[in-house]
Parts: structure tokens; sequence; C-alpha cells
């Protein structure tokens, strides 16, 4: 009985991950931070540019990151809910704002310390392998904690090989490494969740007449 | 007969029904889901879903609201925590007979 009861538990968590549109939005955040990174690299270092692009990265972060959560709700919306149901997940509520705030604090904190440890090494190339390890970390942890789902093993053994394999190659500066870095990995994302998507809308069409009772 | 092999005769007939289990069990992990989930989830017709849902309303274990996200209207149903309660204490009453009895 308690197998079936978690084999449960875990087939509703699965839900939110059916329709591939986290992966969608979640990618297309990563692509546009492969653009806010090649234009980094590509503006004059002798200019103010590279000073406001440093300022905007919060704003990029802030509003991309609302930005996503927005676009999934409506995509849900629109799309899943009419579909197959609409489920509220614990993960989905808002954190109250000061643990909002502290956790943007963190954030900030820890771009920070990412800035001064490469100052102080003298180089940015490692970022690449250890954002790719810290972003598979997370997706593997969510894999075993949370969705259960293969794809996540995939996703994050791509992000290791690729920030890696990015590190690695050298004669690149470090903003044009994030920028691959980013929109490789998220082309990816969006190309895994469309085909995602197309499946699920090919075998979930809208129910005829509506099924709310 | 030993008082935990009793115990079993206790079991709260409401949720011990497999289809109200298994909306409960499917509650149990969620804020809140809608009626078509429920429905699909449980392969139930929406008159026997219906009729369960009203039974789990009544017994006070599942609360039902009319509501709307966005323009959709959706029949939203929670556990609540008497629900939750029974659900916990049913499953560890069946718990407890199958080591007793395995």
């Amino acid at each position: 009985m308690e197998q079936n009861y978690l084999e449960i538990q875990q087939r509703v968590r699965h839900y939110w991950f059916k329709d591939g549109i986290g992966e969608i939005a979640v990618g297309g955040l990563f692509i546009a931070l492969s653009l806010y990174f090649a234009g980094h690299h590509m503006v004059s270092p002798a200019s103010n540019a590279p000073l406001y692009l440093n300022l905007g990265l919060f704003f990029v972060l802030a509003f991309g990151v609302v930005l996503t959560r927005k676009l999934i709700t409506i995509f849900k919306m629109h799309i899943t809910y009419p579909r197959t149901g609409y489920v509220e997940y614990y993960f989905e509520r808002q954190f109250p704002l000061p643990v909002q705030i502290l956790l943007w604090a963190a954030g900030v904190l820890f771009v920070v310390l990412l800035v001064v440890i490469g100052r102080w090494v003298g180089t940015f190339q490692w970022l690449p392998a250890f954002l790719g390890v810290v972003f598979g970390l997370i997706l593997f942890a969510f894999r075993t904690t949370t969705s259960g789902l293969m794809r996540f093993n995939y996703h994050a053994a791509l992000s290791v090989l690729l920030g890696g394999g990015l590190s690695l190659m050298s004669g690149i500066s470090a903003q044009y490494s994030l920028s691959w870095y980013y929109g490789v990995f998220g082309a990816w994302l969006v190309v895994w969740g469309v085909g995602i998507l197309a499946t699920y809308l090919r075998e979930n069409p809208l129910p005829e007449g509506g099924a709310d009772e | 007969m030993s008082d935990d092999l009793r115990s079993v005769t206790d079991l709260d007939r409401i949720i011990h029904e497999p289809a109200r289990l298994l909306v409960v069990t499917i509650l149990s992990g969620v804020v809140s889901a809608d009626f078509l989930f429920l429905q699909r989830e449980t392969g139930l017709t929406k008159g026997n879903l219906s009729a369960h849902l009203s039974r789990l309303e009544e017994a006070g274990y599942v609360k039902i609201e009319k509501t709307f996200k966005g323009k959709f209207p959706l029949t939203v149903c929670k556990l609540t925590a008497a629900g939750q309660k029974a659900l916990s204490k049913y499953r560890e009453q069946v718990q407890n007979f199958m080591k007793k009895t395995s």
C-alpha cells in the first residue's frame, strides 16, 4: 500500500513537467542571458557600456525570473489546464516578501563572491565549468528528490560537459564562453520542451464540452 | 486476536473505499486540484467522481470551491486538515495490520 501511495504522489509531481512548458520558459531565460553575455563580449571595453551592462545584470535576472514565472502560468492556463486539469503545488506558492528579499540578497552576494574570486585568481576561465557543475548538481538533485524524470539527468550531464568543455577552450573571453554556455544549454532545453509539448498536445486533445463539473 | 489486528475493523469507511482513497491520496500531495485532473487521474466518470467528492465533503475531508483561473471556470478540491489527519491515521492502521499479518 505504501508503495502505491508513493507512486501516486510521484505521478502527481510528474504532472507539472508533463507539458514541457517549464523547460521552454527556462530555456528562453537562458537564451536571453546568452544574448546579454554576447552583448558584453561585443561592446568596446574602453566605453562605459560594460559598466552599464554589469549593473544591468541584476535587472536582466530579476525581470527574466519574474517573466519566466508569468509565462509558465499563462501557457499552462491556456494549454494544460483545459486539457488535463489544474493542480496547484506547494512549490508554486510565492515565498513571503522577507524570504524573497533574503533570497535575492543571497543571489547578489553569490555573484559578488564569484567576481571577487575571479579577480583574485586573475581569470574567469573557470566560470562556465563552475556554473555547469552547479546547474548539473541542481538538476541531478531535482531528478532524485522531486521529479524522478530521467530527462533531468541528460540536462545535468549536458550542463557539466558543456561548461567544462568551454572552460578548457583557451583564447576566448569568459563572457564569450558564458554566452555559448547559456545559448547552447538554453536551446537544448527549448528543443526538449517543444518535443515534449508536441507529444503532450498530440496525446491530450481538448475535451469536448469541457470537463468541469 | 490482538488489539492491533482488531483495529482494522475501525478503519475509516469513508477513506477505505478505493476511489475515495485514490482521491484523498492525490490531494494529499498538492495544495489543490481541479475536477478534470482528478477525473483523469482516477479514471472515474463525472457522476461517480462527483458522488465521491460530495461524500468526502460531507465528512469534512475535502473542501470544494468553484473558482476561476484567469477566465477558466474551475472546481477546485482541497484536502482539509481533518482529511489529512484521517488519511495519516488510515495509513498507519493499514501498515500496522500488514506488519502483524505478514
